[in-house]
């Protein structure tokens, strides 16, 4: 994160995501992302919030979203209670994330659950600049 | 004068519709089969939209019906009408769908862009941005956003009619040839291979395309023959589904 980070936090209602969803898009749109690579956000950001929301115990759902040297960071996290491991490897979340996210991760601290998302920017639209 | 008909008074009245061209025949062959526009305007009723209204609309089918019908198929007439009926009665939810959530500027605008991104998309050879898009079609980018926003929201209304402005755009199956389109990788996750099975061919197709082969939503959308923002709204949905589903409640 820097000073460059948008952030967003939502109450744990699935309505609330398509604000995240919207959010993310406008956000790599300015970044000069192509059409694709914003469905591919908007899509990851759902599918990673929504698994949030499903195990946040009713705790808000925070996005920061911060642009880096070669693309966007995505950080979407939230209160995970208890020992749950959301997200693991072998799960079909952790697949289509991995399909749609250039880099993934899932961070644990304590209860907090962060599933971080990276998208690099296509060069050839850095170039066309 | 409507009860009393038969099997034999339709091909009557047909006859004598084909031979005179009397609109009264018409008429009276569309009051006649009225029940069956009932009948089927009765199983869309719990979807919000007055019966009335319904009625009015499958009437439109079986008119239609009454038109193209021929006699010297050999086909019952009720047989025959029933997917027309059925047809007008879908593509009014579906066109609902649109006209509900979606101001008609922005229908317009989407329609536009999916030229303009095709074409993009082809001078190009990748994916446009957005900002390219917004200056070719002479709007902002927000406008562009809105606009493809607003394909999502229509994904999820329509939940038995593909979605689309192309969906009646050749499907170029045979293009993919033999290649194999199971999804093998997904038998590992068991619970999901009974969803994925209730998935059309198409949208199987789709997501194996995107998830497991890594192509983009630009190669599948030539791949496939329909646009890149029709494969966006599929893979929307197709995800929105199998979440539902994990949770027993989809229904696609």
């Amino acid at each position: 994160m820097n000073d460059q980070t948008v952030t967003i936090k939502v109450p744990p209602i699935a309505a609330h995501l398509a604000v995240l969803r919207t959010a993310v898009g406008g956000i790599a749109a300015r970044d000069r992302f192509t059409l694709d690579q914003v469905d591919d956000l908007r899509m990851a950001v759902e599918e990673a919030a929504t698994q949030l929301l499903r195990h946040s115990g009713g705790s808000p759902i925070v996005m920061d979203v911060t642009p880096t040297d070669s693309g966007l960071e995505v950080r979407l996290s939230a209160d995970v209670p208890g020992d749950v491991r959301i997200i693991d490897e072998s799960s079909f979340s952790w697949m289509i994330l991995r399909a749609l996210a250039d880099d993934l991760s899932v961070e644990s601290l304590q209860t907090r659950t962060t599933v971080v998302l990276g998208k690099k920017r296509l060069a050839m639209a850095r170039d066309a600049e | 004068m409507t009860a009393q008909y038969t099997r034999e008074d339709t091909k009557d009245l047909f006859a004598r519709l084909q031979a005179t061209g009397d609109q009264s025949y018409r008429e009276a062959l569309a009051r006649l089969h009225l029940p069956l526009v009932e009948y089927l305007a009765k199983r869309f009723k719990d979807r919000g939209e007055p019966l009335d209204d319904l009625i009015q609309v499958g009437s439109v089918g079986l008119l239609k019906a009454i038109d193209r019908f021929d006699l010297d198929r050999g086909v019952e007439f009720s047989t025959y009408a029933t997917p027309t009926i059925v047809g007008e009665l879908k593509r009014y939810f579906r066109d609902k769908g649109w006209a509900i959530r979606v101001p008609r500027r922005l229908q317009e605008l989407s329609l536009r862009l999916n030229k303009i991104i095709a074409q993009l998309t082809q001078d190009l050879g990748r994916s446009p941005t957005i900002e390219e898009i917004a200056k070719m079609a002479g709007v902002t980018q927000d406008e562009v956003l809105e606009a493809l926003e607003s394909g999502q929201a229509y994904s999820t209304t329509s939940l038995d009619a593909p979605a689309g402005d192309d969906e009646d755009a050749p499907m170029r199956m045979d293009r993919i040839g033999e290649e194999d389109l199971r999804l093998d990788n997904l038998e590992y996750f068991a619970s999901l291979a009974p969803l994925i099975e209730q998935l059309p061919e198409r949208e199987k197709m789709i997501l194996g395309l995107r998830f497991f082969r890594g192509k983009t939503q630009s190669q599948i959308a030539e791949e496939v023959g329909i646009s890149q923002m029709h494969v966006s709204r599929l893979l929307a949905r197709i995800l929105d589904f199998l979440r539902q589903g994990m949770e027993g409640t989809a229904e696609y």
